[in-house]
């Protein structure tokens, strides 16, 4: 038998990541208008087209409806009590690191972020965005030797503009859905990713998401575009103070693979849950889309998502190009009173195409998690096939875990196969690997990360790592 | 008279025995006429076709269907939702009662009016225009009950609302096949409601067949007592619109749940099934299967919720979606979900939508069969898995060939 007293009496790991840098920022007035848009493109210095890029969508934004469908419970969001701008104060541009204000530095340190160049051994360029602005990227100079584009997006609009035109937007249209219409509006820095032809980018891609200020939102944008038979990996991390207020994160990632091009692109997401009582935390309501443009392109979504109060993310694959494949491999844990509604679409347009879901949900505490899918065979998508599986797995009885596919097909000479299953930790497990003299804790985090295998195999290295430790972390106390 | 006109000119009216119902489904759906087209089991309905269907004239009276011979069960006791007859089978183990309007009007009340949740739209049209004659409520009791057969049927070129109630007392066993016709240009709309007593035991089947231009709106409600055994067989095909809402609530936990169903849509028809499977207790099973085919330019949806809150342990829950597309231009609609709180459960779910299997194909035609014999004799083996677990029905062969055919 287990006992639940001394499962429940292990002390939770508090979030390691919930301090706050105190550094002078540049903050604008709250509230969102047109004067506001104005303000923001002006201070970046955007081009005309930008401009009106971002005006548009604020109009289609405020004719839209925050949408209820995912039935997370929560406080309505003032969207005129938020500071869409929010920069850390600088004189000056950079010109290299040493003179990036050291607090500053100091920061990503603590978080472990490898943005001093000396670190070269880890190979991995990172690009981080502290609250609203883009701070520093490392390994340009490298990168562009290969004719790899990596910077701010705020730096790829002053100079690859005619990029910008034309694919943002492409993936994730303005009209989308109403946190995209939002980011599009306001979004304020992000990453940008530009991969030429033929190009295996020499290391992997990676940027840090730091939201430092209580009152500000987060609404960056990913742009990542890989040419023909170029191929790029990308990994994405973000942490954020603990607050007692609820800070709105609503960012837009969109990916373009052409003709044999790959990418894969994984998140680490550790935002601020919130505490036991769920009071404070992040809403993390993200659109991510990546469009396999090309013939045998591949866009490949891995995800470890163990924070935010509320998490509301569905990256999806668009399979246009003949024999494209897109890929998602989910693990998401929900503790304490946490809401994850997760999942992906994967619409299927061209010819045998083909795509895999493999999605893993642990709920403990009083947390909710659900995973909500799409697949679509389009009427022309002849001989394409996809496999899902989604696996639940519940700690204690006060957790839900929903399975909500939604499959669609209108194309007879196609393949869908969906399957679910639900589970607990099973005594029988534990009584045996306790009996082999492993301690209770370490038996229930080896299990969780056994029924995540599937999911951490399609991780990076160092990610992999993380991610496990991070489970064992989160689930501490919560097993009973 | 129309339906919508019935609905939104305030001109229910129809007995005064079942008024307080009534008015209170037919104030209700004047709120809102037509299903909130954002609700998610009414989405991706065709909301033309459901206008349409309100556009019929209303019948308040009812007819003797024609019903054919491989339907028809010699050894069964045949009943027709409509005859005002009353009647009281007895024998010496055995009972038959029908119920009186004051009863059946209390149970009618317990679920729309007492209950917690809002009435589903399908069940207030039922309620705001079923008449009197169109009332059934029976009770069964007792050993060695003799098989039921229960026929509804709309009328050509009409609207008929129909309501049956069946309570099963405790530890009877019942064989019970309804079936529901449906003439040219006719809609029904069907609501069931069971109840089963503890270790009582109905093995149901369903047979909705239309004419292709007949609408269906059908509604089962089940309530299972504990160590109760309920097993729905059904099958439904030929209807321009059809929709098969199916509700049980193991109230207790501990029940017994088998359901085999399965939807055939053809031209441009839309045929869904909706069921919602509520595990209140622990130790409740459920093994589900719904096939689906769609064809031409038809539209197949199935929608299966099973929900296990948190008093539920040791559920044991299966549902299985299977659905064959036959053609470029039809759409299948598949989304089976899960909704579990309880953690001690075994609960999983599986769907695949696909073709006739091609290896098959290939090895009959290379045993010399042609491409449509072959084509038959793999539909038939889908069919037969279904047909052979309806009960009572004697010429389960016939009525194979008559929907193959």
């Amino acid at each position: 038998m287990i006992n639940e007293n001394l499962v429940s009496n292990v002390v939770t790991e508090p979030y390691k990541y919930g301090f706050v840098t105190d550094i002078e920022t540049e903050k604008i007035s709250k509230g969102l208008n047109e004067e506001i848009i104005r303000l923001i493109s002006r201070k970046k210095d955007e081009p005309e087209y930008l401009l009106n890029f971002r005006l548009k969508a604020f109009k289609k934004w405020q004719k839209m409806e925050e949408p209820n469908w995912a039935d997370l419970g929560y406080k309505k969001i003032d969207y005129q009590d938020i500071i869409y701008y929010s920069a850390p104060k600088q004189k000056e541009k950079k010109s290299s690191l040493d003179e990036v204000d050291p607090k500053l530095l100091e920061t990503f340190d603590k978080l472990g972020i490898p943005l001093t160049e000396q670190k070269r051994l880890t190979n991995v360029a990172v690009d981080a965005v502290f609250d609203s602005v883009s701070i520093a990227t490392t390994y340009k100079e490298q990168l562009a030797e290969h004719g790899v584009i990596f910077c701010s997006i705020s730096e790829a609009v002053k100079e690859h503009s005619a990029l910008i035109e034309k694919y943002l937007g492409s993936v994730v249209p303005a009209s989308d859905n109403y946190f995209a219409a939002l980011n599009s509006a306001v979004f304020s820095d992000g990453s940008f990713v530009y991969i030429p032809k033929g190009v295996e980018c020499p290391m992997d891609l990676s940027s840090y998401f730091r939201i430092n200020s209580g009152d500000s939102g987060q609404f960056e944008r990913t742009l990542i575009i890989a040419e023909e038979s170029s191929t790029v990996s990308y990994l994405e991390g973000c942490t954020a103070p603990m607050f007692d207020t609820n800070t709105l994160h609503a960012a837009v990632v969109e990916l373009i693979a052409l003709d044999n091009a790959s990418i894969k692109y994984s998140t680490v997401q550790n935002w601020y849950a919130g505490n036991e009582n769920g009071v404070g935390g992040i809403f993390n309501f993200v659109t991510k889309r990546g469009k396999c443009l090309g013939k045998k392109s591949k866009i490949s979504w891995s995800q470890v998502e163990t924070g935010s109060a509320i998490t509301w993310k569905y990256p999806s694959c668009i399979l246009l190009g003949e024999e494209s494949i897109g890929e998602f491999y989910s693990v998401a844990l929900t503790n304490n009173l946490q809401q994850a509604d997760t999942g992906t679409k994967m619409i299927h347009i061209g010819a045998k195409t083909k795509s895999t879901i493999v999605s893993k949900g642990i709920s403990a505490g009083k947390s909710s998690n659900s995973y909500r899918g799409l697949v679509k065979m389009g009427s022309k998508a002849t001989g394409s096939r996809n496999y899902s599986q989604c696996d639940s797995m519940l700690i204690g009885d006060q957790a839900s875990a929903n399975t909500f596919p939604y499959i669609q097909s209108q194309q007879p000479n196609s393949e869908v196969e969906h399957e679910a299953s639900t589970c607990r930790i099973s005594e029988d497990q534990l009584f045996y690997l306790q009996s082999r003299g492993i301690e209770f804790e370490e038996a229930v985090s080896m299990m969780v990360s056994g029924f995540c295998r599937d999911v951490f195999n399609q991780l990076p290295m160092e990610f992999a790592a993380e991610a496990d430790k991070l489970l064992a972390l989160k689930l501490e106390g919560s097993v009973g | 008279m129309k339906i919508i006109d019935y609905i939104t000119e305030e001109k229910i009216n129809l007995s005064t025995n079942l008024s307080k119902i009534q008015n209170f489904c037919a104030s209700k759906l004047r709120e809102t006429p037509l299903p909130k087209s954002q609700s998610e089991t009414w989405r991706i309905s065709n909301k033309q076709k459901l206008s349409s269907l309100l556009e019929y004239q209303y019948d308040l009276n009812s007819y003797q269907p024609n019903i054919p011979s491989y339907l028809t069960s010699k050894k069964a006791i045949k009943i027709n939702v409509g005859n005002a007859n009353q009647f009281n089978l007895k024998e010496n183990d055995w009972q038959i009662k029908e119920l009186n309007t004051k009863e059946i009007n209390f149970l009618i009340e317990e679920k729309i009016i007492n209950n917690n949740s809002e009435p589903t739209w399908t069940n207030l049209l039922n309620h705001s225009l079923v008449s009197e004659e169109n009332l059934l409520g029976i009770k069964i009791s007792g050993e060695n009950i003799p098989p039921l057969q229960i026929f509804c049927n709309s009328k050509i070129n009409h609207f008929n609302a129909k309501t049956l109630i069946l309570l099963i007392d405790e530890k009877t066993t019942v064989d019970l096949l309804q079936v529901n016709l449906g003439d040219k240009n006719s809609s029904l709309s069907l609501t069931t409601y069971v109840w089963l007593e503890k270790e009582a035991s109905l093995n149901h089947g369903v047979i909705s067949l239309g004419n292709g231009t007949s609408n269906l709106l059908n509604s089962l409600d089940v309530v299972q007592k504990i160590g109760s055994n309920y097993k729905l067989s059904t099958i439904q095909m030929q209807y321009d619109f059809a929709r098969f809402e199916v509700n049980i609530n193991q109230s207790e936990g501990g029940g017994h749940t088998t359901i085999r169903g399965m939807q055939v849509s053809n031209d441009n028809e839309q045929i869904g099934t909706y069921t919602k499977v509520v595990f209140n207790g622990p130790k409740g099973y459920l093994d589900q299967l719904n096939k689906s085919l769609a064809n031409d330019k038809s539209h197949s949806i199935f929608d299966g919720s099973i929900i296990v809150p948190k008093n539920a342990q040791k559920t044991d829950a299966a549902q299985l979606s299977r659905n064959l597309l036959l053609s470029n231009t039809a759409k299948i609609d598949t989304k089976p979900q899960l909704e579990i709180i309880a953690d001690d459960v075994k609960c999983k779910h599986g769907a695949t939508i696909t073709q006739l299997n091609e290896d098959e194909l290939f090895y009959m035609r290379s045993r010399g069969l042609t491409f449509a014999e072959a084509s038959k004799l793999q539909l038939k083996s889908y069919y037969k898995e279904i047909i052979d677990s309806i009960p009572v029905l004697e010429e389960g062969l016939e009525l194979l060939n008559h929907l193959i055919n």
